[in-house]
C-alpha cells in the first residue's frame, strides 16, 4: 500500500471477498483495520469507564462523615488525592476520549465513504500505545505515584514514591500523545477521504462534530503536554522552578478538567444526537447549516488552553473567561432547538438511542447552565460597576462559589453527558459495529439509571457548591466554612448513591453488550439498516466488509440515503 | 467528437491529500506545544527581571556563536529543502535526493552544535539549579526531539523518493517533509531570539 493506505485494484477485490480477514489473536494484535481498532477502543474504553466510576464511588464515600466517623478512610490526604486525581484522569483518558476516538475510528470512514481510516497502521500504533500507557499510569498511581501530592511535608511518611511519580508523568504523556495520533488519523480521514461531491458542509453531523472536537484537541492537548514536560524536567532536577514540586504538578495540569476546556470533550455528543434524532423522526434534519454552526461555535467557546489558573490566578475574573462560560449555553440551546424542530415535524420512534441521546444533550445543557452560574460573579460585578451597589451580597456569594465543588459538578456533568452520548451512539450503531442490535429495554433502563445517577451525583455537587464545600475535597479545609455541615453530609450521601447509579448504568450497557454481542443473543436480523438511516454508513453491510464499499459512493448532500446524489438535498 | 470523448478512460479519482493534511495537524500541534513552553518561559523571565534579578546565572556561558551558526544553517536548509521540492516536481529525482541528503547533513550539524552548546552553557554546574536552566533545558531538549523526528521524516520521504514513490504526479511526501522542516526552522528562530538573543 502507499502511504495513503487506500485500497485499489486487486487489493479491493481481495477485500470484497473477505480473504484478508485474519481472526484470533493475530487479528486482534496485528490489525490495522479501522473496524477492529474501533471495537478494541470501545471494549477498553468501557472498562476504563467502570474503573473511573468505581474510583469515583470511593471518593464519594470518603467525603461522607456520619457523625465524626468517616465511611471510608484513605489514611492520608495524599492517598485520597491519588484516588481523586486518578478518577479524573481515568474518566477522561481511559474512558471518554478513547470511546470517542474508537467510535469515530469505526464510524467516520463509513460516514465519509472511505475504504479505511487514514494511516491505519498509525491508528493501530496509537491504540496500543494508549493501552500500554494507561495501564502503566494506573499501576504507577496504585504504587504511590500519581500526578503530585497535596501534602508534600509528609510525602515520604505517606508513601509517595518519586520514581513511580515520574513514571506516572511519562505514561500519561504517552497516553495523550497516542490519543493525539489517533485523533489526527480521524481528522485526516474526514478531510481527505471524502467522496466526490461531499463538501465539509455535507458531512454527517457526527463526523462534523469530530472534526471540530478533534481540531480543538489537537490545539489544546499539546499545550497540556508542554505543562507536563516542564513539570517532568523540574521534577528530575531539584525543583528550581517549583512546577515539578509535588504540590504543584496537579495544579498546573488541572485546567484540562475545568471550564471552558472540559466542554471540548463533549462536542461529539451533539453530533451523535444530530445523527440519531432525525433518523428516529424519519425526516431530514432542518436547518442543517445552523446545526453545524452551533457545533462549530461550541468548539470555539471550549478552547481553554489559555485558561490556566496556576499561571493566572485572576483568570476567573477576566472578561474572556466569563463570556465564554456564559455563552457556552447558546450553541447547545440552538442545537437542541433544531433537534426539537425536526422531531416535532417527524414521527418520533422511541428507541434506546433516542432517549440516551436526548439525555446526553440535556445533561450537557445542565452543565452549561452550571458553568454560567459558576462564572456569573464577575459578570454581575461588571453590571454593578455600571449600576449601584445593591448587588454586593449576591456578587460576594457568587465569587465564593468559584472555588467550590460546583467546578466538579460542571466537569462531572460534561464528562457523563459525553459518556451517555457515546452509549447512545453505541446503541444506534451497534448493528453496524457488531452485527447485532442491542436490547432496547436495557438501553432505556440504562438511560434512566444514568440520568438518575447524574441528577443525584452532579446535582449534589451543585448544591454542595452553593453550600460552599471546597473543590479540593481531599483537604480538610474544603469543609471549613460550609453553611450547613449536616446538609453537606446529607448531599454527599446522596452523591454517593448517584455514583453507584452511574456505575450501574454503565454496568447495564456492558451486560447488554456481553449478552447481545459476545454471547450472540442479540437480534441479528435486518441489521444492515434497521433504523432507516440517512447517512452513508447504512449503505453497506453490517458489519461492513474489508474495504467498506464495493463502489466509491458519490454524494451531493448530507443525507445521501434519503436523497441519492441525482436528486440533491434541496427539499427544504 | 462525442464518440472520442466517451471512449476516453475514466478520469482517475482525486488524489488523497492524507499526508499533507495530517502533517498540517502535526505542525499545528507542535506549534501549540512550543507556544505553551514559550509562554511559561517569557512569563518566568519577565517576573525575575521585573524585580531586578538576573535571569541567566552569572557563571553560565550562553554564547551567541553556536545559536548563530545553528540559525544560519537552518535558514540555508530551507533553500536546500525547497530545492528538493522543486526537483521532485520536475521529476529530477537525482537532485531531489541530493537536496534531501544535504538537508539531513545540515540537520546532523545542527544536532552536533546543539549538543556542544548544551555541554558548554554551564547553566547548572556552578550555582545549582535555576528557573532559567529548567526552562531552557525543557525548550531546547523538546526542540531536539522534534528535530530528530523531522530528520527521520525527511529521511523516510527521501528513501520513498529513491524507491520511486514520488514524482511530478505525486509530490506529497517531499512537500509534507519540507513543511515540517520549515516549521522547525521557524520554532528555532523563536528560540534564537527569545532564549539566546534576549537572554
Amino acid at each position: 500500500m502507499t502511504e495513503n493506505q487506500t485500497e485499489t485494484g486487486s487489493n479491493a477485490a481481495e477485500s470484497a471477498s473477505g480473504s484478508l480477514d485474519i481472526g484470533g489473536l493475530a487479528g486482534v494484535f496485528g490489525t490495522s483495520d479501522h473496524k477492529n481498532i474501533g471495537r478494541l477502543y470501545i471494549f477498553f474504553g468501557l472498562s476504563g469507564g467502570l474503573l473511573a466510576l468505581i474510583l469515583n464511588i470511593l471518593v464519594r464515600f470518603e467525603r461522607i462523615n456520619i457523625g465524626s466517623v468517616g465511611v471510608l478512610d484513605f489514611g492520608s490526604s495524599n492517598q485520597f488525592f491519588q484516588t481523586w486525581s486518578l478518577s479524573r484522569t481515568t474518566l477522561l483518558f481511559f474512558c471518554v476520549l478513547p470511546l470517542l476516538i474508537g467510535l469515530a475510528s469505526y464510524i467516520v470512514p463509513l460516514q465519509v465513504g472511505a475504504p479505511s481510516l487514514s494511516f491505519p497502521r498509525a491508528a493501530a500504533l496509537a491504540f496500543w500505545a494508549w493501552v500500554i500507557g494507561i495501564m502503566i499510569h494506573v499501576v504507577t498511581v496504585f504504587t504511590d505515584g500519581g500526578l503530585g501530592e497535596p501534602d508534600p511535608i509528609s510525602q515520604f511518611a505517606q508513601g509517595m514514591d518519586p520514581e513511580a511519580t515520574e513514571l506516572s508523568m511519562l505514561s500519561i504523556a504517552m497516553v495523550v500523545f497516542a490519543l493525539l495520533l489517533g485523533t489526527v488519523c480521524v481528522l485526516a480521514t474526514i478531510i481527505s477521504q471524502r467522496p466526490q461531491g461531499m463538501t465539509l458542509f455535507e458531512l454527517p453531523l457526527f463526523s462534523w462534530s469530530m472534526l471540530i472536537a478533534g481540531g480543538i484537541w489537537v490545539l489544546a492537548l499539546p499545550v497540556w503536554l508542554s505543562n507536563l514536560a516542564i513539570s517532568w524536567v523540574d521534577f528530575q532536577g531539584a525543583d528550581a522552578l517549583r512546577y515539578g514540586a509535588v504540590e504543584n504538578i496537579w495544579d498546573q495540569l488541572s485546567w484540562l478538567w475545568s471550564q471552558p476546556m472540559i466542554f471540548a470533550f463533549a462536542i461529539p455528543v451533539l453530533g451523535i444526537a444530530g445523527d440519531v434524532i432525525p433518523v428516529s423522526s424519519g425526516v431530514p434534519q432542518r436547518q442543517y447549516r445552523v446545526q453545524q454552526i452551533a457545533i462549530g461555535a461550541m468548539g470555539a467557546l471550549s478552547f481553554g488552553a489559555f485558561v490556566q489558573p496556576f499561571f493566572n490566578p485572576d483568570v476567573a475574573n477576566q472578561a474572556v473567561f466569563v463570556v465564554m462560560g456564559i455563552l457556552i449555553i447558546l450553541p447547545i440551546l440552538v442545537f437542541l432547538g433544531g433537534l426539537a424542530d425536526t422531531s416535532i415535524r417527524g414521527n418520533l420512534s422511541i428507541s434506546a438511542h433516542l432517549i440516551l441521546s436526548v439525555v446526553g444533550v440535556l445533561a450537557l445543557l445542565v452543565a452549561a447552565v452550571a458553568s454560567a452560574f459558576h462564572v456569573s460573579g464577575p459578570a454581575i460585578g461588571a453590571i454593578q460597576e455600571i449600576n449601584d451597589s445593591w448587588l454586593d451580597g449576591l456578587i460576594s456569594w457568587l465569587r465564593d462559589v468559584q472555588g467550590t465543588v460546583l467546578a466538579t459538578a460542571v466537569m462531572e456533568h460534561v464528562l457523563i453527558a459525553s459518556v451517555i452520548g457515546i452509549i447512545a451512539g453505541l446503541y444506534y450503531w451497534a448493528p453496524k459495529i457488531f452485527g447485532y442490535q442491542l436490547n432496547r429495554n436495557v438501553g432505556i433502563l440504562s438511560a434512566l439509571t444514568l440520568l438518575g445517577g447524574l441528577a443525584l451525583s452532579g446535582g449534589s455537587n451543585i448544591i454542595n457548591g452553593i453550600l460552599d464545600e471546597g473543590d479540593e475535597v481531599y483537604h480538610s479545609s474544603a469543609y471549613e466554612g460550609v453553611w450547613d455541615s449536616n446538609a453537606v453530609e446529607f448531599f454527599n450521601i446522596v452523591g454517593a448513591i448517584g455514583s453507584i447509579l452511574l456505575l450501574a448504568g454503565i454496568g447495564l450497557v456492558i451486560l447488554d453488550l456481553t449478552i447481545s454481542v459476545i454471547l450472540r443473543k442479540g437480534n441479528d436480523e435486518n441489521v444492515k439498516d434497521p433504523w432507516g438511516g440517512h447517512t452513508l454508513e447504512w449503505a453497506t453491510d453490517s458489519p461492513p466488509p474489508t474495504g467498506n464499499f464495493t463502489d466509491a459512493p458519490v454524494v451531493d448532500n448530507e443525507r445521501p440515503l434519503l436523497f441519492p446524489a441525482a436528486t440533491g438535498g434541496d427539499e427544504q | 467528437m462525442n464518440m472520442a470523448t466517451t471512449n476516453l478512460p475514466a478520469a482517475p479519482p482525486a488524489r488523497s491529500r492524507n499526508l499533507l493534511v495530517s502533517v498540517g495537524f502535526g505542525i499545528a500541534a507542535v506549534l501549540m506545544y512550543f507556544g505553551g513552553l514559550f509562554g511559561v518561559y517569557l512569563r518566568e523571565r519577565s517576573q525575575v527581571r521585573s524585580v531586578g534579578g538576573s535571569w541567566i546565572p552569572d557563571k553560565a556561558h550562553i554564547e551567541l556563536t553556536p545559536p548563530g551558526m545553528i540559525i544560519w544553517t537552518l535558514l540555508i536548509s530551507i533553500a536546500v529543502m525547497q530545492w528538493a521540492v522543486y526537483s521532485i516536481k520536475r521529476d529530477d529525482r537525482q537532485h531531489a535526493l541530493l537536496a534531501v541528503g544535504t538537508t539531513l547533513a545540515m540537520g546532523a550539524m545542527v544536532l552536533v552544535q546543539h549538543g556542544w552548546q548544551l555541554s558548554q552553557m554551564n547553566l547548572v554546574a556552578d550555582e545549582g539549579p535555576t528557573t532559567a536552566a529548567t526552562l531552557i533545558y525543557t525548550i531546547v531538549g523538546s526542540y531536539m526531539v522534534a528535530f530528530v523526528i523531522g530528520m527521520i521524516f525527511v529521511a523516510l520521504m527521501g528513501f520513498r523518493a529513491l524507491a520511486g514513490q514520488y514524482s511530478s504526479r505525486q509530490t506529497d511526501g517531499i512537500v509534507a517533509a519540507s513543511l515540517y522542516w520549515y516549521c522547525l526552522v521557524f520554532i528555532y528562530f523563536i528560540i534564537w531570539i527569545a532564549v539566546f538573543i534576549a537572554k
